[in-house]
């Protein structure tokens, strides 16, 4: 049961649906855990402002407006540990509570533009309930008294932005949105919804800022950061979160923080919408308590390898973050475990990214595995900062040579110098350690392998052994 | 062929109040310039300045970074197949080989795509398109279609809304919504087998 720490006035409201039974009175124990993120999935009528309702929405902004100070919310937000879940892992009540320190106007920018390759719960969020992301994101002006809220959606999910527009509209029409929203004197939110057209970049928080802006989407120098004066959005204080971190919001004030943080992992709880896909038989989403297991991942929730294939490595936040490999199965999968050691390398965290799992079976060549996501970062280096736009095209031309049977001796050798000179924090933002993380990580994993698939293809180099496609185009040549 | 004048009132009433500075409705005036128009010509890019106040260049500049702005025509179908690695492994390279090869386009066009001789399809592999779960997953107009196999090319070709995701208004999914979750089967684990590792799967057990 929830459990409200002391000096909160109002008790725990009664819970939205049956019993919240999370721990089961030991931290940690995933026994026996109730989906609340994913719950309307695929109930075609979710999309309604009056199902959300009557499934029990709008009720924590209405106990939030009407019984809690702002300060109080954020407290709430604070004690249940709530990590956000784009992949930085920053505490979001830290992140409220920094902005609210900052003077008004303030602004509350969704980071909808979710471009990892193998992440995908956030697009099923905002398909699946999108009421919900609108009163997390109200819980937030809430809070940190913002009367300007915008969604930034990435351009290739129109249905998710043409939902979250009929969504938006409903709200208004139902005074959840507008001038003094459930008769609260002064809470005023207006909220709007923006498009981006495909740049990876935008997920990068500051990037989307600027693509907001009508700029292209380059990060900017930090600091000051966006929680900052000159930071922010139009150079206001601006919280930036990820849509799945806004819908928790609505969940931690119904049920209290206490149940919130009784969820699986302490240092980083909560319930976790994972993606899985790959080289497995039941690719999918899947709700669970943070810090499941991979091998419970893979074998109970994916359904198993594709055609009984062993693994062979697993992104575990999807491309940006280190491969795993079969031998990490036990590990589990949450932003505490996965970004302390002993899984920070030279090559900084593993990683958890926003908890999109690709699994790798042996019928992938890790050669090959790279050849892909260098050409990927290669085409979404923004070209601001010269290490990661240089860098990631030559590491994926080498990367390219090497696969269809043309590496030299030292490739290896030279590949990992270039990798060393662009990550490791030498650009403003993360693109240039997301690039080289996969890189930098086989070298520790499948060294032997590299070089056996290298060798093999350069022996068979002429006959007609090619594996890779010829022509790929950096996107900002 | 100029904007319309219906285009440029929604700007000025819709969207400047939206944000402090006109130059921030760049990226909502670009999408429907291009939902009118098709693609955006130089010409549209230095009415758009004009309407916002830019420099051409300037906006030419944004409108340029963006890869699904279109900088030239395209058909009016476009087919963009995801090739990152979670559809790759599942089969997408073969996948947009063979779409191509059908049409008559060649497959190593590049990010560009390249576009039949009758504007009708234009065809080219995108970034991930967060349809994982449905690889290789194919976008057609921003629709989302999947999963296309190899094997599946000429028959997606031949009728795509068999392999539409988005039926009866949602797209279906793998995953907790599944019966095995809603009735609560999928969540009951033994408390006493916390922290141990689960047995280990057959395959590995042949081995």
């Amino acid at each position: 049961m929830a459990q409200s720490p002391p000096g909160q006035p109002a008790p725990p409201p009664p819970p939205l649906r049956g019993d919240p039974v999370a721990g089961g009175g030991k931290p940690g124990l995933p026994v026996p855990f109730e989906p609340v993120l994913t719950a309307a999935f695929g109930d075609p009528n979710s999309l309604k402002l009056d199902n959300y309702v009557r499934r029990g929405g709008y009720t924590a902004l209405r106990r939030a407006v009407e019984q809690m100070t702002p300060d109080e919310v954020i407290k709430d937000m604070s004690d249940s540990k709530l990590v956000g879940r784009g992949g930085a892992g920053f505490p979001t009540g830290l992140k409220w509570s920094g902005t609210k320190r900052n003077p008004a106007p303030r602004y509350l920018v969704v980071n909808a533009d979710e471009s990892e390759p193998g992440t995908f719960g956030n697009r099923y969020a905002i398909e699946g309930d999108p009421h919900m992301l609108i009163e997390g994101m109200l819980l937030c002006c809430y809070a940190v008294e913002i009367k300007v809220a915008h969604i930034y959606i990435r351009g290739e999910n129109r249905r998710g932005a043409e939902i979250l527009e009929n969504a938006i509209a409903e709200a208004y029409k139902g005074h959840y949105l507008g001038k003094s929203i459930l008769g609260k004197e002064g809470f005023d939110v207006e909220m709007y919804l923006t498009r981006g057209a495909g740049a990876y970049i935008c997920g990068e928080e500051t990037a989307l800022m600027e693509s907001l802006e009508g700029r292209r989407a380059q990060p900017r120098i930090r600091p000051p950061f966006p929680v900052d004066v000159g930071g922010g959005l139009f150079g206001r204080p601006t919280v930036v979160n990820n849509v799945e971190t806004l819908m928790c919001a609505p969940h931690i004030i119904n049920r209290g923080p206490g149940w919130f943080a009784s969820i699986g992992n302490p240092n980083s709880p909560g319930p976790k919408v994972y993606t899985i896909s790959g080289h497995v038989n039941k690719p999918g989403v899947y709700e669970l308590p943070m810090g499941v297991t991979l091998r419970d991942l893979v074998y109970k929730y994916g359904g198993g390898m594709q055609r009984g294939q062993r693994i062979k490595a697993v992104s575990p936040g999807a491309l940006a973050c280190q491969l795993l490999s079969e031998e990490h199965l036990d590990v589990t999968m949450d932003t505490a475990t996965l970004t302390r050691p002993p899984f920070f390398t030279d090559f900084g965290p593993v990683g958890f990214g926003a908890g999109g799992i690709i699994v790798y079976g042996e019928e992938c060549e890790i050669i090959d595995l790279l050849v892909n996501s260098s050409g990927f970062f290669a085409r979404e280096s923004c070209g601001k900062c010269v290490p990661c736009r240089e860098g990631t095209t030559w590491m994926h031309m080498m990367l390219r040579r090497m696969s269809l049977g043309g590496a030299r001796p030292r490739d290896l050798d030279v590949l990992l110098d270039v990798a060393r000179n662009v990550g490791g924090r030498k650009t403003l933002c993360a693109l240039g350690d997301f690039a080289v993380s996969a890189i930098g990580s086989s070298f520790r994993l499948f060294k032997n392998d590299l070089e056996q698939a290298v060798n093999a293809r350069a022996e068979q180099r002429g006959n007609g052994h090619s594996t890779g496609r010829t022509e790929r185009t950096p996107a900002h040549v | 062929m100029p904007l319309s004048e219906a285009l440029k009132q929604r700007v000025i009433n819709d969207y400047f109040p939206r944000y402090p500075t006109k130059r921030a409705a760049l990226m909502p005036t670009l999408w429907m310039a291009q939902d009118e128009l098709g693609w955006l010509s130089t010409e549209t890019l230095a009415e758009i300045g004009e309407l916002l106040e830019l420099d051409p260049t300037d906006v030419e500049s944004v409108a340029s970074f963006y890869v699904m702005f279109n900088r030239r025509p395209i058909g009016r179908k476009l087919i963009e197949v995801c090739e990152n690695p979670s559809c790759w492994v599942n089969g997408a390279s073969q996948t947009l080989e063979r779409i191509c090869h059908k049409l008559g386009l060649d497959p190593h066009a590049g990010h560009s795509g390249a576009t039949t001789a009758d504007g009708e399809y234009t065809v080219r592999p995108t970034e991930c398109v967060a349809a994982c779960d449905y690889a290789p997953a194919i976008q057609v107009n921003w629709r989302y279609y999947g999963p296309v196999k190899p094997e599946d090319a000429e028959a997606f070709l031949e009728n795509m809304d068999r392999f539409a995701l988005e039926r009866d208004g949602l797209t279906p999914m793998f995953g907790t919504h599944e019966q095995r979750f809603k009735d609560g089967s999928a969540w009951q684990v033994d408390p006493a087998s916390n922290g141990a590792p689960p047995p280990k799967p057959k395959e590995e057990e042949k081995k």
